[in-house]
C-alpha cells in the first residue's frame, strides 16, 4: 500500500442527520429546530421532548460563531490528517445552543471566544463539509 | 417513597485477583480473565463450584458463557452487563449487589479483561475510518471528517475550555500525573514501578493533544481484574475481612447526549463530567459527604478527568479543581490521597476495574500505599456519557 488514506467523508444520508449535509451541497448552513416550540434539536433528532412533538424542521442560520474550545493534534492518529493541526469547536451565533467541529491546518493564533465563519469544503467524492475559520 | 439506601452496607466483596499488567501478554483476552477470576475465587476462599452470577463489561471481549466454559462453572443463574465502556466497573458492581439482594444469585463474579495494549487500542483512531463514516445513530459525521479521531483529543479540547473558565495550568495537571506516579513508584505491581516522574519531566513530555501531554494520558495495558460479591453476613464466614459496598450508583448529567463520546461536546458545559450527578446520588444513599472519604479512587483516563472530578465530588468548589491539585492534597497524607496504586495514568488501564480492586485493598489495610486508619474509599468509574461510582467501608 502507499499514498495517503482517503480522508473519511461524512455519511449523507442517514435519516436523522442526512438535512444538514444535503444543505451543505447548496452552500446552506442548517440547524434542526423544532417547528412547534423553536428549540434547537441539536444533534439533530426528529421528536421534541419539550413540547411532545415531531414537528422538527430545517432553519438556515448565519455562518456566523464563536470559538468555544480547540485542541492541537500534534500526534498523528490517521494518515489524511498529518499534523500538526487544530480541531475546533465553534458555537453558531443564531443557535448557540448547537456547537460545530471545523478543521484548520496547522497551529493558529486562536482567542477563546473569538468571531469564526464558516465555509463549504467540496470532498473528492462531490461531497461538501461545512468547514470554521477565523474571521 | 422509595428509600434509596436499602442496599446500604448489605453486600461486600470477598475476593479480589488480577493479571500481571503488561504491554504484551502473549494470551487471549479470555486466558487473562480466567487467570484474574481464579485468582479472586482463591482470594475469597470459594471455588468455580460456588459462582453463580457473573457480570462483564460492554466492551469486554470475553462472555459469562466463555468462562463457565473454561472456569468449569456448573450453573449460571444470573448474568449481567454494564458500560458503556469506562463506565461500567462501580455499575457492574451495583448490579452484582441488586443479583443478591433480590435473591437471583448469591456469589457474583465480575471482571473486565483486556488486551489494551496488544491487542484492540482504545487511544487509536477507530478501525475502518477511512470511507464513510457516521448514520445510524452514530453522529460520527459531524466530527470524524473534520479529524477528530480520539478520546485525547476530545479531552484536549476540554482541557482547553476548563483552562480558558478558571485559567487552569499544566503544573496543576501535572500535580496529578505525579501523585500517580509517586504511588506506582510504591507499587511493585504499576507498570510505572520504578519510573519516577518529575515535574519538569512531565512539562517536557510531548504535546499529543495541546494542551495535553504525553503524561496528562493514561496507560495502555494487557491484563484483567476480578472480584466477588456476597451478602455482607455470608462474608463474615470468608477468610479476607469483609469489605462493605456502602453504597452505588449511576447517572447522568440532564442533557447526556448521544453515543459514547464526541457528541458531549454538545453539552452545555464539557467541564462538568456526569459524575457530578452521580455524587448527589451517591452521598445520599451512603449518608456520607465529601468530608466523610478518606481516599478516593478516581477514573484517569486522563489527568483532566480527575480534575474536573475534585469538582464533582466537592472535593474543592468548581473552577478550583487545578489550584487544589497542586496543593499537595491529593498525595499520601495530605487531605485526599487518590488513585494509591498509580491508576490508569500509572499503574495500568483496566478501564476502572483496577480502581475497584485497589479500593478493596485500602479497607483491608493492604495496599502498597495504605492511608493510615481509612475507614471509606471512594472508586468511580466515569467518563463522558453516563457515570458510575461506589463508596467502599472498612468493617
Amino acid at each position: 500500500m502507499s499514498g495517503a488514506m482517503q480522508r473519511p467523508q461524512p455519511v449523507t444520508d442517514d435519516r436523522d442527520t442526512g438535512g444538514f449535509f444535503a444543505a451543505a451541497a447548496r452552500g446552506e448552513l442548517v440547524i434542526l429546530r423544532c417547528a412547534g416550540c423553536g428549540r434547537v434539536l441539536h444533534l439533530p433528532r426528529a421528536y421534541c421532548a419539550a413540547c411532545a412533538t415531531w414537528q422538527a424542521a430545517w432553519r438556515p442560520v448565519a455562518g456566523r460563531g464563536r470559538l468555544y474550545s480547540w485542541t492541537v493534534a500534534d500526534h498523528a492518529v490517521h494518515p489524511a490528517f498529518p499534523v500538526p493541526y487544530t480541531v475546533v469547536l465553534v458555537e453558531v451565533d443564531d443557535a448557540p445552543e448547537a456547537r460545530l467541529v471545523g478543521y484548520l491546518p496547522g497551529v493558529p493564533e486562536l482567542q477563546a471566544g473569538q468571531a469564526m465563519e464558516a465555509w463549504f469544503e467540496t470532498l473528492d467524492d462531490g461531497t461538501v463539509l461545512p468547514q470554521w475559520r477565523p474571521v | 417513597m422509595i428509600e434509596h439506601h436499602h442496599h446500604r452496607d448489605r453486600c461486600a466483596i470477598v475476593g479480589i485477583g488480577q493479571t500481571d499488567y503488561t504491554r504484551d501478554s502473549g494470551v487471549s483476552d479470555l486466558s487473562l480473565a480466567v487467570e484474574a477470576s481464579l485468582a479472586a475465587l482463591v482470594d475469597a476462599g470459594l471455588s468455580a463450584a460456588d459462582v453463580d452470577g457473573i457480570v462483564r463489561c460492554d466492551m469486554d471481549l470475553v462472555r459469562p458463557g466463555d468462562l463457565m466454559e473454561v472456569m468449569g462453572i456448573p450453573h449460571l443463574d444470573y448474568f449481567g452487563e454494564s458500560g458503556p465502556g469506562g463506565v461500567a466497573p462501580c455499575g457492574m458492581i451495583g448490579q452484582a449487589v441488586g443479583a443478591v439482594l433480590s435473591g437471583q444469585a448469591t456469589t457474583v463474579l465480575v471482571f473486565r479483561s483486556l488486551n489494551g495494549r496488544s491487542g484492540r487500542r482504545y487511544g487509536a483512531s477507530p478501525p475502518g475510518v477511512e470511507a464513510a463514516v457516521g448514520g445510524q445513530g452514530t453522529y460520527d459525521e459531524f466530527f470524524l471528517p473534520y479529524g477528530l479521531l480520539t478520546p485525547g483529543q476530545v479531552f484536549g479540547l476540554v482541557a482547553q475550555r476548563h483552562a480558558i473558565d478558571f485559567g487552569t495550568t499544566a503544573e496543576q495537571l501535572g500535580a496529578i500525573a505525579l501523585a500517580c506516579r509517586h504511588r506506582a513508584n510504591a507499587n511493585p505491581a504499576a507498570q510505572m514501578h520504578g519510573r519516577p516522574l518529575s515535574m519538569d519531566d512531565y512539562l517536557a513530555g510531548r504535546m499529543i493533544s495541546r494542551p495535553l501531554r504525553l503524561n496528562d494520558f493514561c496507560l495502555e495495558t494487557d491484563g484483567a481484574c476480578a472480584v466477588i460479591v456476597t451478602a455482607a453476613d455470608r462474608a463474615a464466614d470468608l477468610p479476607q475481612p469483609p469489605v462493605l459496598i456502602r453504597a452505588v450508583a449511576q447517572g447522568s448529567t440532564p442533557s447526556p447526549q448521544f453515543g459514547r463520546l464526541y457528541p458531549m461536546l454538545m453539552r452545555e458545559s464539557i467541564t462538568t463530567l456526569p459524575t457530578r450527578a452521580v455524587a448527589d446520588t451517591l452521598y445520599r444513599r451512603a449518608g456520607l459527604g465529601p468530608a466523610e472519604i478518606d481516599v478516593a479512587q478516581l477514573y484517569d483516563c486522563f489527568t483532566i478527568t480527575v480534575l474536573t472530578q475534585l469538582e464533582d465530588w466537592g472535593f474543592c468548589a468548581k473552577g478550583e479543581g487545578g489550584p487544589y491539585a497542586a496543593s499537595g492534597a491529593l498525595e499520601l497524607g495530605g487531605a485526599r490521597p487518590i488513585n494509591t496504586s498509580g491508576g490508569h495514568l500509572s499503574e495500568g488501564y483496566i478501564h476502572g476495574m483496577n480502581h475497584v480492586v485497589e479500593g478493596v485493598r485500602q479497607m483491608r489495610g493492604t495496599s502498597t500505599s495504605q492511608v493510615p486508619g481509612a475507614q471509606t474509599c471512594l472508586v468511580t468509574s466515569t467518563a463522558l456519557p453516563p457515570g458510575s461510582a461506589m463508596i467502599l467501608r472498612a468493617a
